[in-house]
Order: structure tokens, then C-alpha cells, then sequence
């Protein structure tokens, strides 16, 4: 059993926190142990570094610290906390003047930023912790006829310097999806487009824009549903699909989900059977 | 010698009615840019592209390769091979800027685009000396902060792999800003000046931008546009442009996370659309699948302390001002209600009791971050 600590964000909590538990299952069914950071906060959404970029790096090194207190590796499930936490670790890492101020500030907490333990997204944590072989033994309803749109989002692939994967041309989502029996899609048109999240409280029609094109284009090249390793692009293609004038009524799915289906947990238990856009392929 | 194929996008406007593609076997050796050099020489001397320096330094040779914008003179066949696993390799010109012929494309609207955000030095009279004689000194610590931005080559790399610039006709492209943001911290640049860029940035899309980080993935020179862009939004809040809904996505950001921890998104619609009905309709589209909502994020242990951590880090930002400490009681007010106590009692009773006890029952569960079956 691999144990590493998990950071939950704001996803996974309010009305997602049924999704902890089936992560929980998910993560034991592959023989990982995640023990939930309780303590930890938001990582700031990439919006905080708006306000102030060294404030954006404190909260974070007091997440990575609160792993690093329980001597756990951590195990980020959202794109772009990955990607904002990341982006802290390597700031603090290289910069040890500012490791110094933060420290300091951590200590009233009895927390110190060492740089000592790894952080991860779920795919290199699948690929290089779990092992692809693995997940492939856990499958109990392989997802066979199911073909599954592969979308990566951007946080995971850019910039270079945080990116868990060739940013031009990866392959750690086709993997997984491929390992629970689907037959991956992942030649569309739009595949690198932006899913538009952040866009949807700055600029709305643009997040539209994005939805558009994206689901059209996987539309268009036939799949059933579209996989993503990160809830905020999730959420975009569950929820703000809905706000389209002509919503294509595409189903998605936060991988883990459709892990946890085909481990055999059933529609309602993986999270599949809660998404406002319905998944109706069995 | 290994060779692999490029499949070249072609177009002459005076004689080609639509694009096409030919194909070119090069050698796998050196860069990209010596491989249309050696299809010029060698193969096919009609071909055009752009090249100058074979350093990167000038910036000319930005072409896409398989979809993904390359700066040809820093980018060796082999690693293109090895990504593209030995696959053809199509070569197409840069993104959203018309082809004047083959790879050539035309840069004069991200030029005057850039232009209208101020990409130049507008002296302040009271710190650069009249007199051409005496210097107006720039210290280190100054340089710090443009010391990357001043690198862009105007390479259009990221205008091409711009996802704003895709969607939003009126976007300057991140590029534009890195420039215009490289003043805005300029001692020497007069206030005036950088109130104006900040006005023309957000007529130019400075709200528009989505983020992705595509601009920061191709420049060749360690620029960080999107990071620019961060910085200035925060310059325009800071300098009283509240009324965009961007503003006030970062003031539910910097405010609830004080106050909470967290975001909390039933409330942003509310707070940055002035949306009310959404919380209402969400909470009861979850209810109807048998999710249980909570109204206020889990108060984190640790928050008072936390909660410290972040005035300090402001205050010495000189930022702790924009908190805003009447919406921060407003949320604090609202966790009362809801717990049935003031927001230290609870954080400490959260943490006291242990997961399985059943006494605030459900709102609670969220306190304690899980189920408490």
C-alpha cells in the first residue's frame, strides 16, 4: 500500500464532496492510501497571484509544509492547483531569500517549507507511482465500446517548467483511458483548445467560445463522452455547457469517475450518475 | 543518414487558389530552421520562409510545427523526431496572421495592436534629468523586475498560440502586454502613462485573456505574458478599475480566502454577476440528485493562524488595505449563522470533536472535510 497526502482544493468539497469518498475507493482499489490534508486551504485558484504573487507562494508553501509535517509526498487532483502549487514549489526551491521570509511566517504555525517531499497531478502519479499494469488489474468492467474523447486540459501540459507530460504531444491520459478498455479519441480538432473555466468570471463569452468549439469538435469525431484529469475543465463541460445557446448536450467525465466505473462501482457511486448533462452510455 | 519528412504548407496568393502541402525529405540533424535551409538549397528553391540570425536573437523563423508553434532556429530535428515519434512533421505558418506567401506571414496587425498599449517610455520630467548630459541611474533591484520582458523579439510565437487572440478580434496579444507591463514598473515612466496603458490594456482584452499558459510554453525567451497579465489586472484593480467582473472574481478570491480558507462558488455568481438565482438553482439541482449542499466552505484548522500569515503578507506588499474587512465580517457573520457560532469557537470544536460525532450532523460534515458515515 502507497500511501501519499492528498490536497483537495475547492473541488471536493460543498456540493462535491461526495467525490472524496469515491476517490478514496478508487485510490484503495489500485492499493494507494490517501490520507486527506485537512488543513490545507485553496491554493488560490491562479486568481490570488493577481493580488499579490508572493502571497500566492506563501499559501502554497504552507500546503506543500502540512505534507511535509505528516512526511507524505502530495497528490493534486486539479489541474490548475498542480500547476499553481508547482509553480510556488519551483519559486521556493530557487529562491532562498524567499523561502527565508516565508518560513519565518510559517513557524507561528509550527510549519517549515523544506522542499524535501514531491508534489503530483493524478497522471504522473498514475504513470509513475501506480503503474499503468496496475490500474489494469483493477478493472472489473472494462469500458469496452465506450469511446472516450481525451481531454487534457492546460495546466498539467503548460508551461514547460511545471508540465507533467510533453506538452506537445502526450500521452499519460491515452494510457489510463486505454488501461480500463476504451477506445481513445484523441486526434480531434480541438483537443488543445482552452476549456475556458477561468475565462468565465473575467470574460463569459469567451469561456462560450472555447465550450463551442471543443464540443463541437468531439461531436463531430463521434465519441460518447469526454475524459478529463482536472474537475475545473470538468465542470466546464458539465455545467457551463448549459449556459450555450444551443447546448450540444455532450456528456464529460472527471477520469477518476469513470476509473471508479470501471472498477465496478456503479453509476451513482463512481459520480457518473450526479453530472447535470447525463451519462447514458452503460 | 535518418531522414524524416516535412509536409510544408504552401500558398502563392498570385497563383494558388487554395493552400496545399508538399512534402520534403530532410535530414535529421541540426534544427528546423536548417532543414528548410537544406530543402531551399537543395530541393526546392521556390519555398519562402523567414530567417535571419540562426542565433535567436532576431526572431523571424517562428513556424508551427504538427500544430505547436517552434522558434526554427532553436528547435533540433532530433527532439522533433522523438516527440512526434519518426511521424511526418507538417510545417505551417504562424496562427491568426494572414500568409503573404508560403511560412511568410504578414505582422502588421500585432504591430499596430501592440502599439496602442504604449510600448515605449513616457519620461517623468521630476526622475529623468533634461539635460542629455547627466544619466537617469537605474539600480538592480529596478532591472529585477523587466529583466525578462525586455528579452521578447517580437517573434510572434505567442500571438499564434494565443487562445485569447483566437476568440477575441480585439485582444493585443500577449506579447503586447509583456511590453506594455515592462514599463508600467518603470521608475522613469511618468503616471499618467501607466494609467493609460492600464485604460487601453482593458479595452484590449486584459480581462479576455483565459489563462492556459500557451504564451509562457512558446516563448523562446523566458518571457512570461500570462504572468504579465496577472500583474496587470492586479494594477488595474489596484488603480480603482473596479467595475469588470474580473475585479470582482479577484475581490471574492482575496476575500473569502481570508475569511474561509476557500472560495466558495454558490457565491460567485452572486458576487461577480449579481447573479442570485444561481446559488438557488444549483443548491436544488444538487439536492434533486440527493447531494447535500453547504452553503460556506470547511473553516480550515489553523485558520486564525492562517488567517495571520496572509494580513502580514499583504501588509508588506503594502496591500493589506484591500481586504475588505466588511465583506470578510459579512462572511465570518454568515459561518455563524450557520454553525450556530462564532467562526474561532467553531474552527476549535471542529477540530476537537472527533469525525464520528453526530452533533452539528450534516452542515458540520463539511467542516470536518469528509463523510462522516
Amino acid at each position: 500500500m502507497i500511501k501519499v497526502g492528498f490536497y483537495q482544493g475547492c473541488c471536493f468539497q460543498g456540493q462535491d464532496a461526495h467525490m472524496f469518498e469515491t476517490m478514496k475507493e478508487v485510490f484503495r482499489m489500485i492499493d494507494v492510501e490517501l490520507e486527506l490534508l485537512e488543513e490545507t486551504t485553496c491554493c488560490g485558484g491562479n486568481t490570488i497571484d493577481e493580488e499579490n504573487r508572493k502571497l500566492s507562494y506563501a499559501i502554497n508553501a504552507r500546503n506543500i509544509a502540512l505534507a511535509e509535517a505528516k512526511g507524505l509526498d502530495m497528490l493534486i487532483s486539479c489541474n490548475t492547483c498542480y500547476m499553481v502549487i508547482a509553480k510556488a514549489k519551483n519559486a521556493l526551491d530557487n529562491n532562498k531569500k524567499l523561502r527565508d521570509e516565508i518560513n519565518e511566517l510559517l513557524k507561528e504555525e509550527g510549519l517549515e517549507y523544506r522542499g524535501t517531499n514531491k508534489i503530483y497531478h493524478l497522471l504522473d502519479f498514475f504513470r509513475d507511482v501506480v503503474g499503468y499494469d496496475r490500474i489494469r488489474k483493477a478493472v472489473k468492467r472494462p469500458l469496452k465500446g465506450w469511446k472516450v474523447g481525451a481531454y487534457y486540459g492546460c495546466h498539467v501540459l503548460y508551461p514547460k517548467h511545471t508540465a507533467i507530460d510533453d506538452g506537445d504531444n502526450p500521452s499519460s491520459l491515452q494510457e489510463v483511458l486505454k488501461a480500463l478498455g476504451a477506445e481513445v479519441i484523441d486526434d480531434y480538432e480541438a483537443k488543445d483548445t482552452c476549456c475556458g473555466y477561468h475565462a468565465f468570471f473575467t470574460d463569459k463569452t469567451m469561456t462560450m467560445k472555447k465550450l463551442n468549439r471543443i464540443l463541437g469538435s468531439v461531436k463531430k469525431a463521434g465519441v460518447d463522452i469526454v475524459a478529463t484529469p482536472c474537475p475545473l475543465c470538468f465542470k466546464s463541460f458539465d455545467i457551463y455547457q448549459l449556459q450555450m445557446e444551443n447546448p450540444p448536450m455532450v456528456p464529460s467525465a472527471f477520469l477518476p469517475e469513470l476509473m471508479a466505473y470501471a472498477f465496478g462501482l456503479d453509476k451513482r457511486k463512481s459520480g457518473l450518475g450526479h453530472h447535470l448533462i447525463e451519462v447514458k452510455k452503460e | 543518414m535518418e531522414t524524416v519528412t516535412l509536409k510544408v504548407f504552401r500558398f502563392d496568393p498570385e497563383k494558388d487558389k487554395i493552400p496545399y502541402y508538399r512534402d520534403y525529405e530532410v535530414p535529421v540533424e541540426g534544427t528546423l530552421l536548417n532543414a528548410l535551409l537544406y530543402i531551399k538549397e537543395n530541393l526546392d528553391p521556390t519555398i519562402s520562409f523567414r530567417a535571419f540570425c540562426r542565433s535567436e536573437v532576431c526572431g523571424s523563423c517562428s513556424v508551427r510545427v504538427n500544430g505547436k508553434t517552434k522558434l526554427a532556429c532553436k528547435t533540433p530535428m532530433k527532439e522533433l523526431v522523438k516527440t512526434w515519434k519518426g511521424k511526418p512533421l507538417r510545417i505551417d505558418p504562424l496562427n491568426h496572421m494572414k500568409v503573404i506567401r508560403d511560412l511568410v506571414v504578414d505582422i502588421d496587425k500585432p504591430i499596430e495592436k501592440m502599439k496602442t498599449l504604449i510600448p515605449w517610455l513616457v519620461p517623468d520630467p521630476r526622475v529623468v534629468p533634461s539635460d542629455p548630459r547627466h544619466e537617469s541611474i537605474i539600480y538592480p533591484e529596478e532591472m529585477e523586475l523587466y529583466k525578462d520582458q525586455i528579452h521578447c523579439m517580437l517573434c510572434f510565437s505567442c500571438y499564434s498560440a494565443c487562445e485569447a487572440v483566437e476568440d477575441n478580434e480585439r485582444y493585443r496579444g500577449p506579447f503586447a502586454f509583456s511590453k506594455a507591463y515592462r514599463f508600467q514598473v518603470d521608475r522613469r515612466d511618468i503616471e499618467t502613462a501607466k494609467e493609460k496603458r492600464i485604460r487601453y490594456s482593458i479595452s484590449g482584452g486584459l480581462w479576455s485573456c483565459v489563462q492556459c499558459q500557451k504564451c509562457i510554453h512558446v516563448c523562446p525567451k523566458g518571457v512570461k505574458p500570462a504572468e504579465d497579465i496577472q500583474n496587470l489586472r492586479g494594477q488595474a484593480v489596484k488603480k480603482g478599475f473596479t467595475d469588470k467582473p474580473g475585479a470582482k472574481k479577484l475581490k471574492h478570491y482575496v476575500d473569502w480566502i481570508y475569511a474561509t480558507g476557500q472560495i466558495n462558488r454558490l457565491y460567485l455568481p452572486e458576487e461577480v454577476y449579481g447573479n442570485k438565482e444561481a446559488r438557488k438553482k444549483l443548491t436544488e439541482e444538487y439536492e434533486r440528485m440527493g447531494i447535500e449542499v453547504w452553503e460556506v466552505p470547511k473553516p480550515t484548522k489553523g485558520l486564525m493562524k492562517f488567517r495571520d500569515i496572509y494580513l502580514e503578507i499583504l501588509s508588506r506588499e503594502d496591500k493589506a488595505l484591500e481586504l475588505d474587512f466588511s465583506h470578510v465580517r459579512k462572511i465570518d457573520k454568515m459561518v455563524s449563522d450557520i454553525f450556530k457560532a462564532d467562526i474561532c469557537t467553531i474552527v476549535d470544536r471542529a477540530h476537537q470533536n472527533n469525525r464520528k460525532s453526530k452533533g452539528l450532523i450534516g452542515k458540520l460534515k463539511g467542516l470536518l472535510g469528509g463523510s462522516d458515515d
